[in-house]
């Protein structure tokens, strides 16, 4: 098998086992704990055969075309330190797969946990084997949202769901600048391959975006590995299962910023910048998170912080900018895997068997655990950097970087200092864990016995405390060529000498790790009264927690701001949004006129006609009263506006267009009687002076603060309309229209040619609006209940009925028969009359004014008249149409007109005329286009007459459903 | 008569949903027929939107124009990569949602007219995409918002009536611009057709009344499509509606408005050195920010996603703003998946109803447990959303702020990643309070989810994986319509003609010709 092949089944195959664990029963809880056994062990065996190949710093690099129009390829690449991260991620995954087949519960949901640790692990392994930035980026957001599931995996726990949500945005967060990062890394170098980016550190180094590149990556590093102030995140992820915590928060997806780090470390690193930011975290997490270790009440707590310290220990190393630090750094990386992975599985352990992780609850557990007491022990031991364990070997390293002197500014001076008291932290709380858990008295109060765990459950420890011992005792053999490989591939030919020998002489690191593990046993001590009092948190900085200081900050942004910005903007109110609405539109179309000096062409102003102008002034009178009585008195309004309507209709006349003229007519008189209809069931205005509010002074303001965006708005609208209609004349399709209407489209009445021919397509659309329309009010008012306030008779009826109930020969209702009699005859009669109107004008709708939509109109006036004339009742036992019939055929018709030209190989709804003799009539053009128009007459028909149905269906309903009005409050009620 | 079909490929994703409307009319009182003409409606259209995909991907950019009328007389159809795109992800939506709809949608709404009301939506819908004609386009504009206002109240609450009012007057108020701008290009042009006004303004010196004429564009799209400050309809309504029509709202008719405004902006005006990019920019940023914003404080997931409509919008705008062909291509990548992915989460949103019976975050919860699956199938669009790796949102982002880094709007890139985060942690919201967290009340068996609802949702998220791992060719599709956007010759010669245009061909005597002719050519 060729290394490429290796290297995809290593990265593929835990996803696909991730997919299959994932639809395991319940139950299978063997299955699953074997089936993530066996990926583990293969990919741990794949990586340790590819060793050979990745020595000396050669690479096994496999590519695969992905994304060649960005230039990203699909890159699997294993170095020596990549291959490190390999074995620690599948081998420490193997060791916490047996653990939490023993750690899990039975009723868990343990095929959840399985195949989100799988796809953790094929995260993982992707973001080490990433041969590509931006796919390093994927991978790494990948490791942000499983590891999300994995802390949130007990979820009925409050704890856990906030400690995966601090946990997710936050290292999503960093994992988005990263991306950002690279991608401004890709922007520099000109290519996303590793390998390129890798050979170009002087021009990163030396580049104007050098800066905010190097910021941005460091952000995505630091916040996914905890670092000072992203920290917080971390021990809240304590919520997760304990196997997750040490596999996730000890060995793997916190390393993987420090993995970041040493990638870019050859191409980044070097400059005061780096040194700057990378090492004042590294020193500020070191410090801080030791000494906040030392006062956690909670073992997985005290871990956590204690993981914290160990990664800006790892990150201070990186940030010196030195090689040798380097080598300590990826040295320390194996080693504290190593113990903190082991240490939490005992955490887990204790917590298992005693049912608390509280160190307040707990003592002398060394009698009834002592084989996991002895391998905590040694594991503490290591973590506190005890001679002959692998802590103290890369402890002293770090205190011999620490006492070189780098820059010599005051961060350099400090160091050493920093580090010794770090150490005397991490001796204080490895000896804290140690002895409140495993010595004093033995605890009571505890919920179970504890006792040994299975064997199987505790062999991961065993295994992982005896890689300490052998490490640190015998490092050359062991670790030496590994990390040597490892080191080699970042630093190539700058790999400096380093010794991994135990003893190293009499020297500075090893009198300050002395110094360390005295006064760490002493401050232990003097702190004794202090920890026994069960105080949660560290004296002074108690209180300063950024985790409150993060969730004010999300409150802030996500809930005060958004807040503020929703009441500014986000109005509920129609009139407000209008206000807005139209403010902005005036905005909009003002900045363009200051902007191109706008010269409005006033010579169109020539002939001036008074009569003109007065019809139009009256107008204008007209639909404003109209608005203005809209609301106090609608029928008044109504009338108006059909005043309006006519000087429309006369203006079109004037300007010698009949047909639009008709049109417009027939449209007035029929919108007219439906909106008369609709205004009967429209709950009373509300007159009662007890509801008239008197205007405030700020009410008066508003309003003509309306009235005057009104005015503008209105004038500029107006100003527009004749800026566009007395432009000079010029070129336009126009004249095309004119000039072929009757030549080819047949006709001479060129606006019909144009809706039925030319423009035949958006008539079409048009009466498709009218039919929805129809429908839609047909729909509204299908099951409608009048208002209870208007469901009484209208006041003239009830006089009328009043009077037929006075007289004693009269029946109810017949005041109201009698007085249309004579006008009812004539309707009835007028029926035929007009059904033969209608057919002239829509058989002469091509040639004179008329047309399909204008008959259909007239149609319809003729069934209002019945309506009017028999009554609602009447008509609807007789009327022999069903609207929504003639709206589908219509529709139908006027589309296969359409369709049938396409039949004959022209286009869609290309027209056809010829000329027919007709009987008595004579010569008639007959064009295809009037099938067309047939179709928008019927549905011109059948739309109005459902409206009319749908309206005038109303009277005849009983009131007895009619509820009693309630106010329209807020409807979205969630508020 | 493959020929024939193949030859009318553009005009078949509109004849098909309108007869089939026509037939479901027809048959208003049979439930039973109208469903099955519906299904078999929807299912042609998207066999009519993959035929005109592949053609155009195939033989170019495709016009026909009806009535035999020569553009720019006539009306014309055309339709490059982009239109050809976007009407094939209609189709794909439509019969995802139709599917949903089967099990969502009540014997009383299909009493009141769904199917007709929701085929006529979906015609306008591909009739905005294909149309070739400024004023064609406002007769599809018009089409859409009635049969959306008839959707929108079909259920007739309070509620609903309330919405509808705000939607029906703030859009006709959009379509009353539109039609200014129309008139004002009308009257400054002299035609109508798209092609030909590309023609011609290129050729025009920029006036005051062109600006204008922008400007209103600008708002009266920016409305439809939700941009700020003019987006207060869009989570003032969306929610009202049921949600299988919500899902179909969220998903087409706010990215009908970016369309046309990518149409409008592409071919005919330039938006260097108009001002229209400076504005574009910042109505971007405050699209993508308020958005994000406004769904922080809601509770009701669909208030919720109705928000984040709003601040995705901004993204695609970003990348109209920035204009080059990088950006564009990210832009319609966006428009893509952001259609595919927001619809999908109004119909997980109506299936996390169906199973809690209630929208409220704050009442709902357990779904994790009581619904693995549907978890998982929330979690595909989320993250998409959110734009995390690897789903198509994650590239969708990418493609986007790597253009404002080459278009050098930084702060565009920074303000993006920001909303980005914001998104990330109000998806992460919905997620605890809904399948997380238990639920607060005693009850709580949760109510199985139909197949019916989960097979679409599946099957869109099946799509936004499929996006997210292999990328490569949508990417190309997007480069490749970008590049007829920012380059419409293609575009112009397959609706024009290799040398068409007005005044070219007509020899026409100005002296004869006036407005108010009919009664003179009658004789």
């Amino acid at each position: 098998m060729p290394g490429e092949t290796a290297l995809i089944v290593i990265l593929l195959l835990p996803f696909m086992a991730a997919f299959v664990a994932g639809f395991l029963p319940q139950t299978a809880r063997n299955t699953e704990a074997w089936l993530a056994g066996v990926v583990a062990v293969i990919g741990l065996g794949l990586s340790l055969w590819l060793y050979p190949q990745v020595t000396d710093g050669g690479v096994v690099r496999a590519e695969w075309t992905w994304m060649p129009s960005l230039g990203l390829n699909f890159v699997l690449r294993m170095d020596g330190f990549a291959w490190l991260f390999s074995v620690l991620i599948t081998g420490i995954g193997l060791l916490v797969v047996l653990y939490a087949r023993y750690y899990m519960s039975p009723s868990d949901p343990v095929p959840r946990f399985f195949a989100f640790f799988l796809a953790f692990m094929g995260a993982m392994l992707g973001l080490v084997l990433s041969g590509n930035i931006i796919q390093m980026a994927v991978f790494w957001e990948l490791t942000s949202i499983v590891s999300f599931l994995l802390i949130g995996y007990w979820h009925h726990n409050a704890s856990a769901r906030d400690g995966a949500r601090m946990a997710l945005t936050i290292t999503g967060t960093g994992g988005l600048c990263l991306l950002v990062g690279v991608l401004l890394i890709g922007h520099i170098v000109g290519s996303y391959d590793l390998d390129v980016v890798l050979a170009s550190g002087d021009t990163i180094r030396d580049h104007d975006l050098y800066a905010p590149t190097l910021i941005l990556v460091l952000l995505g590093a630091l916040t996914k590995s905890a670092q000072f102030p992203f920290h917080f995140w971390l021990p809240h992820a304590m919520a997760a299962p304990t196997p997750v915590s040490a596999y996730l928060h000890s060995a793997t997806m916190v390393k993987a910023g420090v993995f970041l780090l040493v990638r870019f470390w050859p191409v980044m690193a070097g400059t005061d910048l780096w040194f700057l930011i990378v090492g004042a975290a590294g020193l500020s997490t070191l410090l801080l998170g030791a000494y906040f270790a030392i006062f956690q009440q909670d073992l997985k707590g005290l871990l956590a912080y204690s993981t914290i310290s160990h990664l800006g220990l790892i990150t201070t190393l990186i940030g010196l900018g030195s090689p040798l630090g380097l080598v300590a750094a990826i040295f320390h990386i194996v080693n504290h895997a190593t113990f903190k992975a082991s240490l939490f599985m005992a955490a887990g352990i204790i917590d298992h068997e005693t049912g608390t992780r509280d160190m307040r609850r707990l003592s002398g557990l060394r009698r009834a655990l002592p084989i996991t007491a002895t391998l905590a022990m040694v594991a503490s031991a290591a973590m506190a950097g005890v001679p002959l364990l692998n802590g103290f070997l890369s402890k002293e390293m770090f205190f011999t970087e620490a006492v070189e002197n780098h820059t010599g500014s005051l961060l350099d001076q400090s160091l050493p200092y920093v580090a010794t008291l770090a150490g005397m932290f991490s001796v204080v709380y490895s000896l804290r864990f140690i002895h409140k858990v495993f010595f004093g008295p033995d605890a009571v109060g505890l919920e179970k016995e504890p006792h040994e765990p299975p064997h199987w459950m505790r062999l991961p420890i065993e295994l992982l405390v005896l890689a300490c011992l052998i490490v640190g005792i015998i490092p050359g053999i062991t670790i030496g060529p590994f990390l040597a490989s490892a080191v080699t591939s970042v630093l190539g030919p700058e790999t400096p000498y380093y010794s991994l020998s135990i003893w190293h002489g009499f020297n500075l690191p090893l009198l300050m790790s002395i110094v360390a593990l005295v006064g760490g046993v002493l401050i232990y001590l003097a702190l004794q009264r202090y920890l026994s009092s069960g105080i949660e948190g560290p004296p002074w900085f108690r209180n300063l927690k950024g985790q409150r200081i993060f969730e004010r900050l999300l409150v802030t942004l996500s809930w005060r701001w958004a807040k503020a910005l929703e009441k500014l903007l986000g109005t509920r109110k129609l009139q407000p949004q209008l206000r807005l609405l139209i403010g902005t539109v005036l905005l909009a179309a003002c900045l363009p006129l200051f902007m191109g000096r706008f010269a409005p062409n006033l010579s169109a102003f020539v002939g001036f006609d008074l009569g003109f102008a007065t019809m139009w002034a009256v107008g204008m009178a007209c639909a404003v009263i109209a608005a203005y009585q809209a609301k106090y008195h609608r029928l008044v309004a109504l009338m108006l506006m059909g005043g309006a309507g006519l000087v429309t209709c006369i203006t079109f006349v004037w300007f010698s267009a009949p047909d639009l003229a008709l049109t417009q007519l027939l449209v007035e008189i029929v919108t007219t009687v439906l909106i008369l209809l609709g205004l009967r069931w429209l709950p009373k205005r509300m007159d009662a002076p007890e509801l008239v509010r008197p205007a405030t002074l700020m009410v008066t303001l508003r309003r003509y603060r309306d009235l005057l965006l009104a005015i503008v708005a209105g004038l500029g609208t107006a100003a527009l309309s004749f800026a566009v209609m007395t432009r000079p004349a010029f070129d336009s399709v126009s004249r095309f229209f004119l000039e072929r209407a009757y030549t080819e489209g047949g006709g001479t009445n060129v606006v019909n040619v144009i809706l039925v021919d030319f423009r035949g397509f958006d008539t079409l659309g048009e009466v498709v609006v009218l039919a929805t329309v129809a429908i839609t009010i047909y729909v509204l008012l299908r099951r409608f209940r009048p208002a209870a306030e208007s469901v009484g008779l209208p006041e003239q009826q009830r006089i009328q009925a009043d009077f037929d109930a006075e007289q004693p020969h009269r029946r109810p209702g017949d005041t109201l028969t009698d007085y249309l009699n004579i006008p009812s005859v004539i309707m009835q009669w007028m029926f035929p009359v007009i059904i033969v109107l209608s057919m002239y004008l829509f058989l002469r709708g091509h040639e004179l004014p008329g047309g399909g939509f204008a008959a259909g109109i007239t149609m319809s006036i003729g069934f209002i008249l019945q309506y009017m004339a028999g009554g609602t009742r009447w008509v609807e036992a007789h009327l022999r149409i069903l609207p929504l019939r003639w709206i589908g055929w219509g529709l139908l018709f006027a589309g296969g007109t359409g369709i049938a030209s396409t039949l004959f190989g022209f286009p869609f709804l290309t027209s056809y005329f010829q000329y027919l003799e007709v009987p008595l009539i004579g010569r008639v053009p007959v064009a295809s286009a009037l099938l067309f128009d047939l179709g928008i007459f019927l549905l011109v028909v059948g739309a109005t007459v459902l409206i009319l149905i749908a309206l005038a269906h109303q009277s005849v309903r009983s009131p007895k459903a009619a509820r009693a009005p309630r106010p329209l409050g807020p409807v979205g009620g969630e508020q | 008569m493959i020929d024939f079909i193949i030859e009318h490929a553009v005009v078949w994703p509109v004849a098909v949903p309108i007869t089939a409307a026509a037939l479901a009319a027809m048959f208003w009182l049979r439930q039973d027929i109208q469903r099955l003409v519906s299904m078999v409606g929807l299912v042609l259209m998207l066999g009519a939107s993959l035929l005109l995909l592949v053609t155009v991907m195939q033989d170019g950019v495709q016009a026909r124009q009806f009535g035999s009328w020569a553009a720019p007389f006539g009306i014309s159809f055309a339709a490059d990569l982009l239109s050809a795109a976007m009407v094939m992800i209609t189709g794909v939506l439509a019969v995802a949602v139709g599917v949903f709809g089967l099990a969502d949608i009540r014997k009383r709404e299909e009493h009141s007219g769904f199917h007709p009301l929701f085929l006529g939506m979906l015609t306008s819908v591909n009739g905005a995409f294909l149309t070739g004609d400024i004023f064609n386009l406002y007769v599809w504009f018009e089409i859409m918002l009635i049969t959306a206002m008839g959707l929108l109240v079909l259920g007739k609450t309070r509620a609903q009536l309330d919405g509808t009012l705000k939607y029906a007057v703030l859009n006709l108020f959009s379509t009353l611009l539109f039609l200014l701008a129309v008139a004002i290009l009308y009257g400054a042009t002299g035609s109508l057709n798209m092609a030909d006004l590309s023609r011609i303004l290129a050729t025009t010196e920029p006036s005051a009344a062109l600006t204008l004429s922008a400007a209103l564009f600008l708002a009266g799209f920016g409305i439809k499509a939700g941009y700020f400050p003019l987006f207060f309809w869009l989570p003032a309504s969306y929610h009202t509606a049921s949600i299988t029509i919500s899902a179909i709202f969220a998903g087409l008719l706010t990215k009908v408005g970016v369309y046309a405004c990518f149409r409008v902006f592409t071919l005919m005006f330039e938006i260097e050195g108009s001002g229209l990019r400076e504005a574009m920019v910042v109505i971007a940023a405050g699209t993508m920010l308020f958005g994000v914003f406004g769904a922080a404080v809601q509770w009701d997931v669909r208030r919720i996603l109705s928000f984040h409509i709003v601040s995705q919008i901004g993204y695609m705008l970003l990348g109209l703003a920035i204009a080059t062909p990088l950006a564009i291509a990210g832009a319609v990548f966006y428009i893509v998946h952001h259609i595919i992915v927001k619809a999908n989460l109004f119909l997980v949103a109506g299936a996390i109803y169906r199973a809690t019976g209630t929208y409220d975050l704050r009442k709902s919860g357990g779904l994790m447990r009581t619904n693995p699956l549907l978890a998982a199938l929330f979690l595909i669009p989320a993250i998409s959303l959110a734009g995390l790796p690897p789903l198509s949102g994650f590239w969708a982002k990418f493609l986007v702020i790597d253009a404002s880094f080459q278009g050098g709007e930084n702060w565009l890139a920074a303000v993006a990643l920001f909303v980005g985060v914001l998104t990330l942690y109000s998806m992460s919201k919905i997620w605890i309070e809904a399948f997380w967290k238990a639920p607060p009340g005693v009850r709580q068996t949760a109510r199985p989810v139909p197949v019916l609802m989960l097979l679409p949702i599946a099957a869109l998220g099946a799509i936004t994986v499929t996006i997210g791992l292999s990328p490569e060719p949508f990417i190309q599709y997007a480069q490749a319509a970008a590049e007829t956007l920012v380059n419409p010759e293609a575009y112009i010669v397959a609706v024009l003609g290799e040398s068409a245009g007005p005044g070219v061909e007509i020899a026409f005597d100005p002296a004869t010709a006036s407005p108010i002719i009919i009664e003179e050519s009658v004789q």
